[in-house]
């Protein structure tokens, strides 16, 4: 055993001997090599949402005005029930094809 | 007012703030470089690599640190998984050459400076030993810190610092009345 030195004495030589390493450009070289900046999912949500209000303006006065909201209607209106049922059903398996897929993303995403 | 690490990071989180990050780097720069050149003793451009490597992979999983520990020994922990992957890859990292052990000088005829046979001194000790003390005694973790760096158990740790300042105490007897 060493009793001669004492551990603080030690521990102060070896804290001593760590010196401040100065940075000279190694922090900015790091940052550089940074992954690019995520868009914010808040800033993803406004862009979709400004984008679909902006497409609905366009498509309604590129129609008339909306004129045909009101064919559509009257087609809708004198279209066969079973042709209806048909189309509801699509609609209903694509939606849940949908939510299908985007479930598996998710847990793929979650597991990773 | 200064940020404390715990502002900084979740300034990263929320807003990805690049520069709340390079606040991190440069806060901790000087010890993780530091800690990492005396784990892989010569090459200190490789250590300045590993430290590089460490930085980004704390960026990276930055959503892992969930603040129980101090952001400094999450780093650490990051910088010795760097360390250790580095040295599976190259022999000379890891463990003492025996030539160098054979040829251990006196302390009081070789090197004149004090700082110089600690330095030395320190190089001479095994891996394990070094990191423990490298942490402990330098760095300031606790045992137990230490040992969740290290992810060994804390009596190991508790061993490998108390050997290694023997060994340290050994080599540096010289300068004990100074």
């Amino acid at each position: 055993m060493n009793e001669d030195i004492p551990n603080d004495w030690l521990d102060t030589r070896l804290r001593d001997e760590a010196s401040y390493i100065d940075d000279a450009g190694f922090s900015a070289l790091v940052i550089q090599k940074l992954p690019a900046r995520r868009v914010r999912r808040s800033y993803r949500a406004v862009i979709l949402l400004a984008l679909t209000v902006v497409a609905s303006a366009l498509a309604y006065f590129l129609s008339g005005s909306g004129g045909f909201v009101g064919e559509l209607m009257m087609r809708f209106a004198v279209m066969p029930l079973s042709l209806m049922y048909l189309g509801a059903m699509g609609i209903g398996l694509l939606v849940m094809i949908g939510g299908i897929f985007a479930a598996i993303s998710k847990s793929g995403q979650h597991l990773r | 007012m200064a940020l404390t690490d715990a502002d900084l990071v979740a300034r990263v989180l929320l807003n990805d703030d690049h520069h709340a990050f390079a606040e991190l780097v440069r806060n901790h720069q000087s010890t993780v470089r530091g800690l990492l050149r005396q784990l892989v003793r010569t090459d200190v451009s490789l250590a300045d690599d590993l430290a590089q490597e460490t930085f980004l992979r704390a960026y990276k999983n930055l959503r892992s640190f969930r603040g129980e520990a101090r952001f400094s020994t999450w780093l650490y922990r990051i910088a010795y998984n760097c360390f250790r992957e580095e040295a599976r890859k190259r022999k000379e990292l890891v463990g003492i050459d025996e030539a160098q052990l054979a040829a251990e000088p006196d302390p009081h005829t070789v090197d004149p400076a004090l700082k110089h046979d600690l330095a030395h001194a320190l190089q001479l000790l095994p891996l394990h030993e070094r990191t423990a003390i490298l942490l402990c005694c330098q760095n300031g973790l606790s045992h137990d810190e230490a040992a969740r760096v290290l992810d060994i158990p804390l009596g190991t740790v508790k061993t490998n610092v108390l050997r290694g300042r023997e060994k340290l105490k050994r080599s540096l007897a010289l300068w004990a009345n100074n």
